[in-house]
Order: structure tokens, then sequence, then C-alpha cells
């Protein structure tokens, strides 16, 4: 039996594993493999080793039969494509160093703004987000069919409790970003099956220019409207919101930039 | 993400519109390929961490997005194998404390419970006489977290430098450790 005493002159248990797994070194696995052409009893041990490795990798086998990988192999392929595509955008190092200039000009002014004025200097962080992080925000929903979705009397949104919103600010990096100028927003909403889960939420910008908050709850509006008249299938309306929602914008209301009655589609 | 607290909530897969298709690149290539190949072992190793298939899938998602972009630095490639196991070990600690944070929030058990689960209960448990095998699978849940770490990234093929690097522990402590776990379960194999 494995764990029995044994006479010094056998090796360890530890010692055989490791001769067993190729671990043992040249000289030790020469000093073993000779003792072993002497001792049974050693090579019995050796071969209770192995049978019991066989039998958990057997027993593991069985006990964890995995999900296809071709789901996340096409997710990851994808992503890939984004990351690649981003890293090819980037500017050249004299944008940078330009872009660096600027910045810090930015900075010194806001700095100088802010030593002004006591009230804000708790807002440390901020930034204007009008797209999300792929990563950070793939989008999450629910298989849900279009009939079940549309009988649903309200279709609003409910506010994301404000741990979770805490939580989307932090891995967004904005943790010290006064709330009061985000939505943290659903990618797909729930009004289209989107869950409550970090993975569909990011705190969107009301301030951006163009791309702002009011503007996504129209095209919301707007698809959640297709999906039920039947004009959409669900599936296809969870997919463009949460690929490229500027995008699927454009398309919906064919126009370039958003409509005026949108920007101001909700008041702060 | 929990896949026990989301039900049937499934991801998304961003598609590329026509207008912006481009070719993936050999170092794209190169990553798939190498999802390919550890998708699986990692997978099984991530489960050991009391993680639900849904959350150890993202975690391999962020592995190997971290990898693309160690490759693109230019940064080592010597044992990539070890750098996928390290990275998504310790990927996993944290997506684990995450987890327990928002279930303990929502008021539901924790992964510490979770653990002693069967993860993947297999169709033949409805019908189950290798009484041996349940004892394994029993003695393997039982067994420390170190332990079953450990006898799973061996049983992954990794050697014990490489283990001893992802868990962070001596040479000689890989060494004890699989003893221990093999005596454990050479006696419920024997019962």
């Amino acid at each position: 039996m494995i764990g029995m005493p044994y006479r010094e002159s056998h090796p360890a248990d530890e010692q055989l594993l490791l001769f067993l797994d190729g671990e043992a070194g040249s000289r030790r696995s020469g000093e073993i493999r000779t003792h072993l052409e002497q001792c049974w009893e050693c090579r019995a041990r050796l071969h209770q080793f192995e049978d019991t490795i066989d039998a958990f990798l057997r027993q593991r086998e069985l006990e964890t039969s995995l999900p296809p990988s071709d789901g996340p192999r096409a997710l990851l392929k994808a992503q890939l494509s984004q990351l690649a595509g981003d890293q090819q955008a980037r500017p050249s190092a004299f944008v940078w160093a330009v872009a660096g200039v600027a910045c810090a000009v930015f900075f010194s002014a806001l700095l100088l703004v802010r030593s002004t004025n006591h009230a804000s200097q708790t807002r440390t962080q901020s930034a204007i987000v009008s797209i999300p992080n792929s990563t950070l925000t793939p989008g999450t929903a629910l298989l849900e069919n279009q009939r079940v979705l549309c009988s649903q009397v309200s279709a609003n949104n409910k506010a994301v409790p404000v741990p979770l919103q805490k939580k989307v600010f932090e891995e967004y990096g904005i943790a010290g970003a006064d709330p009061r100028a985000y939505e943290v927003d659903y990618l797909v909403t729930p009004a289209l099956g989107g869950t409550e889960d970090i993975h569909n939420l990011w705190p969107h910008s009301y301030s951006a220019a163009m791309w702002n908050a009011r503007v996504k709850d129209a095209l919301e509006d707007r698809l959640h409207e297709m999906v039920c008249d039947g004009s959409l299938d669900l599936h296809e309306a969870q997919q463009e919101i949460a690929t490229d929602w500027i995008s699927a914008y454009k398309k919906y209301f064919r126009t370039d930039k958003p409509l005026p009655e949108h920007s101001n589609h909700r008041q702060e | 993400m929990s896949a026990r607290a989301t039900g049937s909530a499934a991801f998304l897969v961003p598609h590329v519109s026509a207008d912006v298709e481009r070719k993936a690149s050999p170092l794209e290539g190169e990553v798939v390929a190498l999802f390919d190949l550890y998708r699986d072992r990692l997978l099984r190793y991530l489960l050991t961490f009391g993680l639900a298939i849904p959350d150890s899938e993202e975690v391999i998602q962020e592995v190997f997005l971290s990898l693309f972009q160690h490759l693109s630095q230019d940064k080592s490639r010597q044992n990539l194998k070890g750098w996928l196991f390290r990275v998504a070990h310790n990927l996993a600690l944290k997506r684990r404390s995450h987890v327990q944070r928002r279930l303990k929030m929502s008021g539901e058990i924790d992964l510490n419970h979770i653990e002693a689960i069967d993860p993947m209960p297999s169709p033949e448990d409805e019908v189950v006489n290798n009484q041996t095998r349940r004892r394994l699978f029993a003695v393997f849940q039982a067994l420390p977290e170190l332990d079953r770490r450990c006898l799973s990234l061996r049983a992954e093929g990794l050697r014990y430098r490489e283990i001893a690097e992802v868990l962070k522990i001596s040479l000689g402590a890989v060494s004890i450790s699989l003893v221990r776990s093999l005596e454990r379960l050479s006696r419920a194999a024997e019962r």
C-alpha cells in the first residue's frame, strides 16, 4: 500500500513519483531504476501509483464532460479581430507626443480651476464614454422569445443597484467621477432581453457631444417597437445593439448623426 | 457573471460587418490555435476553483486576449503553456472572489459551498453503479484546495516546475502534495 513505512534502502514515495514523472534527475533515476529491477515491493508500489493515476484520470473524464468550444472560439476570434483592429488604428508616435502636450496643458488648466473650486476636488476621475469597452461589456441577454418580451407591461429599464453601479465605475477606471454625469446603461436593454449583469452594463456619458445616453435610449425604443411589430428579429436586434449601437442608430434612423429630438430625449 | 444568477443568459458574439471585415493576422491565428490546444485543459483546471462553466469560459477569454497582447508586445514566448495556466490561475482567483462578493450581496450560497457540489453531473449519475469512481470523486473533492489544484495541473501535463510557478510554491511542496493526494485516492480506490 502507498504510504506504508519502508526500509531506508527503499526510495520514498516522493522519490518514486518523481521517477515516474521524469522529474528525478538522471543520476537518481538510474539509481531508482536499478533498485526497481531488484525490488518487487517497490515495483508494486510504482504500479499502484500508476493504477491510481489511471483511475483518477478515468473518473475525471467521466465527471467533467465539457461543453463544445465552438461558441467560445467564435467569441475569441471576434474579440481578437476587434483588438487587432484597435491596435492598428492607434495613432503614430508623433500624434501621441502632440496629444501628450495637449493633455498636459489641459490638466494644468484643470488643476488651476480646481484649486479655486473646493467642491470639485473630490471628483478625481472622469471620462466621456460613448462606446462600451467590448471586453468589459460584451453584452449579455436572455434568449427570450419575442412574444414573452413584448407582452411585458413595463419595458422601462429598472434602476441598476448602487453597489453594482459603483462596480461598473471601478471597472471603467472612473470610480471618482460624478455619478450624475453618467447613466449606468444596459448595453442590451432589458426591453430587448438584456440582463442586469456587469458584462451588460457600462457608464454612458450624458455629456458626450453626440452619441450620449439619450440618443441610445431612442434607439432602444425604436428596436423594441420593431421587434414587437415583427419587423426585426429579436436576436438580430440584440446582436446589433451589442456590437455597435451607433451604427445601429444610423441604420434604423437613416441618419449620420443623432436627430435633434433624440439629443434632448430626456431631461437630466 | 454567475451562471446560477443569470440562468440562460448568453454572451453575444460581436459580428464584424462587411465593410470593416479584415483578414485575421498570423498572431490572431496563433492565439486561436493555442486556444484550440489548451481550452479544454484550462477549463477543467478552472472548474477546480468552484467556478461555474460560464465564469470559467469568461476567464479563458480573458486569458487568450491577454496572451494576444503579451505576444503583440514581443514579450517572452518561452513556455507559453505555463504562462497560460499561470494567468488563468490568477484570473480565476480574482473572478472567484468577485463572484463570492456578488453572491453574498444577493444572499445566495457562496462558492465554498458550491465547491462541494459536482460541477457537471454526468448522465451516468442516474444509474451509477461505479462505486469506486464515486469514491474517487468524493475524495478528490475533499482534498485541500492546493492539493486539488496541484493534481489537476499535473493531470493537464504540467511539469513540476510549471506547477510550482502557477501555484507559487516550492518544487518540494509540489511533490509532497502529489504524493499526499495519490495516497488518499489510492486508499479510496482500494476500498
